[in-house]
């Protein structure tokens, strides 16, 4: 069965200045993928995803998400993704429900539609609790999984998590993760960027980034064989290692 | 829309919510004008004035009576040594002497013109002039009155006098809270909103949901009216407040048309509200955009008229303040609130303020980028 293309991207680049933070990435991604971001801090993960998600413009190459053009078609793009900053960028000062409520809106959905979204999911991930509280006093695991509701709200296709996992406790980031299988056999193809090891095995395919490159790709077990290691971590190590023996 | 009644919805819940803010909001606006409007005094009252009567005739003695029957004038003593009047001034017992030589009644009899004295302490040279002119028009009135004493008018016979009639228009009691009241509405038109604005964008920016309201579909001009439309609501509730207690309590003559006043704020706050937008696409704190918000406030407020007379200023500043938004708004709501002006009276302040309010607030959308840097 040939996978459908999700996001096809092409020798995408972007400047700052004199600096390349991703430089001339291509990658193609297909429905229904965990694709994770592997890399040391700066190694352009972070952009790259913004640039996929329309935050940030492309110096050069191009990119399509959902089937739109990043460059020509960045409204119609964020229409079809959702995205989760590592901050979780949740109204502190907002309760549980507002702050889905308030998303609800800028998508311009209709309220029955926020209202039946919100109880399900709060109802399937344990938020009910704390419906009324407001986001600053409700413990982090749940403030990340409100963002992730925040984020799949509109019902997007293509999902960007940014670091979605710092600072949460692993109990919490393995339920994070059994979410987001569910989401992907659901059909949606979900672009994570990571720090953990452990995560990247869960990953269906990862890619590790070095000083805006994308080093290599592939499935986690490949690239294990590949480095003839036993874990993502050797393999990480391995790859880190050969950067610093360069420089 | 329902994008933009959404963004309005959380902006009133998030202002509400946040004790510091409704204070700043509804409650130091009161307080200011209360304070402000009894500090910021223009009136000259209470002058300390020693006097040395050297003379102490029946004259001298009714001069000195002619000076403690106003308020503006506080007899603080009587002294005979000249060489004191340093110390005094030096130690504020007294900011003006009043010197009445030695044999001046007589002098006075016999019409040789006799000169008195007054020493007056500079450093506050407005006041120190204010003085002098008000000591003036009690010596004019003392002068005539002495010449209808019948003793007087055998030996003053022919001394003319030419004698003045002062009718003040629009705030004839000289009360400069009816000038400064209004000032003060303006300033709280010009802080607020700006403010406001400036904190609330920049606070989105600080905690990163401005960058997940980018990600979103929503059009630039549907977040933009969603902040700014809140603020732009408060800020009406504001000057309606305010224009409560300033008539009510204050006694402040509005003798123009209120619609015109709420007409004309509207397009006072695209400038004040677009600055405050500036602000916040050139500062990524709110500890940056508060002290830059300061520090624009500084500036406009000197430079807009509100205490310090633009006509006083040397030219090169003068022309500067027609590059103060604040100017214009200071002269159209001084002139709505006396003079009871209509439009036509005000289009020359009216015209550049609209243009200004329509540039910067162009410039700061236009800045404000649906991007991250």
């Amino acid at each position: 069965m040939p996978a459908k293309i999700s996001a096809k991207i092409e020798q995408l680049t972007r400047r700052f200045g004199k600096f390349v933070a991703v430089n001339r990435v291509s990658l193609e991604v297909y429905q229904g993928e965990i694709f994770g971001f592997l890399g040391a801090n700066g190694a352009g993960k972070t952009t790259l995803i913004r640039m996929l998600s329309g935050l940030l413009t492309p110096s050069s190459g191009s990119a399509t998400v959902a089937g739109f053009d990043v460059m020509r078609e960045s409204e119609a793009v964020k229409k079809n993704i959702g995205y989760m900053s590592q901050r979780f960028s949740l109204y502190a000062d907002l309760t549980v429900e507002e702050n889905m409520e308030f998303y609800g809106g800028i998508y311009g959905l209709p309220n029955h539609a926020i209202q039946a979204w919100k109880n399900a999911f709060f109802e399937k991930v344990g938020l009910t609790p704390f419906v009324r509280r407001l986001t600053h006093d409700v413990p982090l695991g749940f403030k990340q999984r409100l963002a992730l509701g925040c984020a799949l709200i509109h019902n997007p296709p293509v999902l960007f998590l940014d670091e979605p996992t710092s600072g949460v406790d692993p109990e919490a980031r393995r339920e994070f993760w059994n979410l987001l299988y569910e989401l992907a056999d659901q059909g949606k193809t979900i672009f994570v960027t990571t720090h953990f090891m452990d995560e990247a095995e869960y990953c269906h395919r990862v890619a590790f980034m070095r000083l805006g490159n994308l080093v290599i790709y592939g499935t986690p077990t490949e690239l294990k064989r590949k480095f003839n290691q036993t874990s993502m971590q050797d393999v990480f190590l391995k790859l880190s290692g050969s950067e610093e023996d360069k420089e | 829309m329902r994008q933009i009644l959404a963004m309005m919805r959380k902006e009133f819940k998030q202002i509400f919510r946040d004790r510091s803010m409704v204070a700043i909001i509804f409650l130091i606006p009161v307080i200011q004008l209360f304070i402000l409007a009894n500090a910021i005094t223009l009136d000259v009252m209470h002058i300390k004035l020693l006097v040395a009567d050297l003379d102490n005739s029946r004259v001298s003695r009714e001069m000195i009576q002619a000076f403690s029957h106003t308020k503006r004038f506080d007899i603080v003593g009587m002294t005979r040594n000249l060489d004191g009047i340093r110390r005094d001034f030096r130690s504020w017992r007294a900011q003006m002497v009043l010197i009445i030589p030695p044999k001046f009644g007589r002098n006075l009899e016999r019409r040789l013109n006799p000169r008195i004295q007054f020493d007056v302490d500079g450093v506050d040279g407005n006041t120190a002039g204010v003085a002098l002119g008000y000591a003036r028009g009690i010596l004019t009135q003392f002068g005539e009155t002495i010449l209808q004493n019948p003793g007087w008018r055998a030996s003053l016979q022919g001394v003319h006098l030419i004698s003045m009639e002062e009718r003040m228009w629009y705030n004839p009691e000289l009360d400069s809270r009816q000038f400064i009241i209004p000032g003060i509405v303006v300033v709280l038109l010009t802080l607020l909103p700006m403010m406001l604005s400036s904190m609330s964008l920049v606070k989105e920016k600080e905690t990163g949901t401005l960058e997940q309201l980018i990600v979103t579909p929503m059009k630039k001009y549907e977040l933009i009216l969603g902040k700014l439309i809140p603020f732009l609501i408060l800020s009406y509730v504001e000057l309606t407040l305010v224009m409560v207690i300033a008539i009510f309590f204050f006694h402040i003559a509005m003798n123009g048309s209120y619609f015109l006043l709420g007409e004309l704020s509207f397009v006072y706050l695209f400038t004040t509200l677009g600055l405050g937008i500036f602000i916040s696409t050139v500062t990524s704190s709110q500890q940056q955009a508060m002290f830059l918000s300061w520090f624009i406030s500084i500036f406009i407020i000197l430079m807009s008229g509100f205490f310090i007379p633009i006509e006083n200023m040397p030219d090169v500043l003068q022309k500067l303040t027609y590059l103060n938004p604040m100017r214009y708004f200071m002269y159209i709501v001084r002139d709505i609130f006396q003079k009871g002006s209509g439009l036509k009276y005000l289009l020359q302040d009216a015209i550049p303020m609209t243009a200004y309010g329509v540039f910067v607030l162009s410039v700061s959308v236009l800045k404000f980028r649906k991007r991250v840097e």
